[in-house]
């Protein structure tokens, strides 16, 4: 009893101390945000002085304002648009190609201890292949068409959550899958009502590894092999020595990016409505 | 009637069963029941478990820390397989769930609302929507828990928390409901108001229950029975009568001289072997 007593007290000064150390960060927070974001805007003025005072070569490095103005011009006269909006397509094709049965695959070899045992070393084996180099084989037995560039894009993401939701699904506390397994859970709802929602929290960070990945891998097989997108625009423009061009392509690529990695903050509260901080009691 | 056994392997025990007829009033027949974990290091952990547990009783087990209660209730829930003997369940109806345990607290989902929770076993047979959360809401009224049905558990109180532990199994509706210490981490004032809403549900329920606890006033205020079981390899030692009148009050009753008798009692046959369950201790062994 005591001793039961003495843990809660703990637990109470843990919360506290806890609690405690957020509000000190709370108070630097207004700091901390105007320098993270000030510090990129610091360094584009400087680009911009740098270029306007051909302190940099402006063939390499055109100015901020030269690339703001090129992205416009491109909108207008050129389909940067379109090519937005292909790698977008291609993107979104190749995540929910590779995540969806990545988190399926990986939360199976999790659950069930032979499947792991049997296809373990077989994805082991792939994932060591440096995978811009299965390109060639999967044009050969696909197609030189968009099933390959999305199937390239996939391969990152699939092995990131194939590997985050088996490791999740191992870490998973032993005793909710008792209560599924005493309930007589089928396996439709043990995925879905129990193992998924336990590993989300780990699927939300395989996930932003996932992002950089698939974005990644669409650059690169439109570099490859495609006739539009921003890795076309970009590797296109490079080749005929229009850097502006290949610059703005860049540009536009990155703030997709950031749309995306954004937006998991998002999707993170949608998917995950239990972990939000409101209390009854 | 039908007859439920669990896998049973010792061909000693099937002839045994062949020999005897199956029990009549319902309930739970135990036989020879024996579990060794062959681990890195074999545990013995239960012997061989000899129990009959009547249809509707509420028994309790008490036991030193450490002897196999845990491992028993798992074999009855069909989360473990015994190495020996055999278990045989007597149940006259076949449209309801054999059993279902009540976890401890932490086993609630965090990622279901209270009332999905309370739901899931319904859930997974299948149950309509609107059917199971009637059904489900109706025990959250019953636990006073009204207010809480779209609430996470993270927001609930641990006390709440294991009230929407037992409502889960409750709402399933089996024949025989397993506790394995489910109000060990509850603070003691807490805890009575838990015992009273356990009583409560079951009171009214017919249903068979099997109760673990560490502590002797639990077991005695909430079960028709005690059983002590002895140090590992564990055996059933001993079975008492509780003949408290009911409905029990957990509060009044600590004070009944019956209820004072009734503990002494059990803790003499207990004492014993959580003593020599500390001698069987050797540090060298681990
Ligand atoms: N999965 C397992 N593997 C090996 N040994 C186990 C396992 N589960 C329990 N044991 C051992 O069996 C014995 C009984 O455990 P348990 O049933 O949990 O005891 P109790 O619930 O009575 O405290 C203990 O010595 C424990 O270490
Ligand atoms: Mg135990």
């Amino acid at each position: 009893m005591a001793e039961s007593q003495l843990r809660s007290a703990n637990q109470v000064s843990g919360t506290r101390a806890r609690r405690s150390s957020r509000r000190e960060f709370g108070a630097r927070a207004p700091l901390e945000r105007l320098v993270s974001v000030g510090s990129p805007i610091v360094l584009l003025i400087a680009w911009e002085i740098a270029a306007r005072l051909h302190w940099i070569d402006v063939r390499i490095l055109p100015a901020p304002t030269v690339v703001v103005a090129t992205i416009i011009d491109l909108f207008r006269n050129a389909d940067l648009a379109g090519d937005t909006w292909a790698t977008i397509e291609r993107f979104l094709m190749g995540m929910a190609v590779g995540t969806i049965p990545g988190v399926f695959v990986g939360l199976t070899m999790g659950l069930f201890r032979w499947v792991g045992i049997v296809l373990n070393p077989i994805f082991a084996l792939f994932y060591n292949v440096p995978r811009i180099a299965l390109f060639p084989l999967v044009l050969i037995l696909v197609g030189l068409n968009d099933t390959s560039n999305i199937l390239m894009i996939a391969l990152g993401p699939f092995f990131t959550m194939l590997i985050t939701s088996m490791g999740a699904v191992m870490n998973v506390e032993p005793i909710y899958r008792d209560v599924a397994r005493n309930f007589n859970a089928r396996p439709r709802h043990l995925y879905l009502m129990v193992t998924l929602p336990a590993i989300t929290p780990a699927l939300m960070d395989g996930l932003r590894l996932s992002v950089g990945l698939g974005l990644l891998g669409t650059i690169a097989v439109e570099f490859l092999v495609a006739d539009n997108g921003l890795g076309h625009l970009i590797w296109n423009s490079w080749q005929v020595l229009s850097l502006k061009q290949s610059m703005a392509g860049l540009v536009v690529a990155a703030v997709v990016g950031w749309f995306f990695y954004g937006s998991l903050a998002l999707l993170e509260r949608v998917v995950m409505p239990w972990q939000r901080r409101t209390t009854f009691v | 009637m039908t007859i439920v056994t669990i896998e049973q392997r010792s061909r000693e025990a099937a002839m045994t069963r062949q020999r005897e007829q199956p029990p009549k009033s319902g309930g739970i027949l135990i036989r020879g029941l024996g579990k060794t974990f062959d681990g890195n290091q074999r545990v013995e952990a239960l012997l061989a478990v000899d129990l009959a547990v009547r249809q509707g009783e509420f028994l309790c087990i008490v036991g030193p820390s450490g002897c196999g209660k845990t491992t028993l209730l798992r074999i009855l829930a069909g989360l473990e397989q015994p190495t020996a003997g055999s278990v045989e369940f007597d149940i006259q109806r076949d449209d309801r769930p054999l059993q279902s345990m009540v976890f401890q607290e932490q086993s609630v989902f965090p990622w279901l609302t209270v009332l999905d929770n309370v739901a899931f076993g319904l859930t997974v047979r299948g149950v309509a929507r609107r059917e199971r959360e009637k059904i489900a809401r109706g025990y959250l009224t019953k636990l006073g828990l009204d207010h809480f049905a779209r609430a996470y558990p993270r927001q609930l109180s641990g006390g709440m928390r294991q009230r929407v532990n037992l409502a889960r199994a409750f709402a399933n509706d089996p024949a025989i409901l397993l506790m394995d210490e489910p109000l060990a981490s509850l603070d003691e004032q807490t805890k009575m108001l838990v015992q009273e809403d356990l009583l409560r549900l079951w009171e009214g329920s017919s249903k068979t229950v099997i109760f673990i606890t560490h502590s002797l006033d639990e077991a005695i205020v909430l079960g028709d029975r005690v059983a002590v079981m002895s140090h590992r390899p564990a055996r059933i030692k001993v079975a008492y009568e509780i003949s408290l009148p009911r409905p029990r009050n957990a509060l009044e009753l600590r004070n009944n001289p019956d209820f004072i008798v009734a503990r002494a009692q059990v803790w003499d046959a207990l004492r014993e072997e959580v003593l020599s369950a500390d001698a069987a201790i050797e540090p060298s062994h681990g």
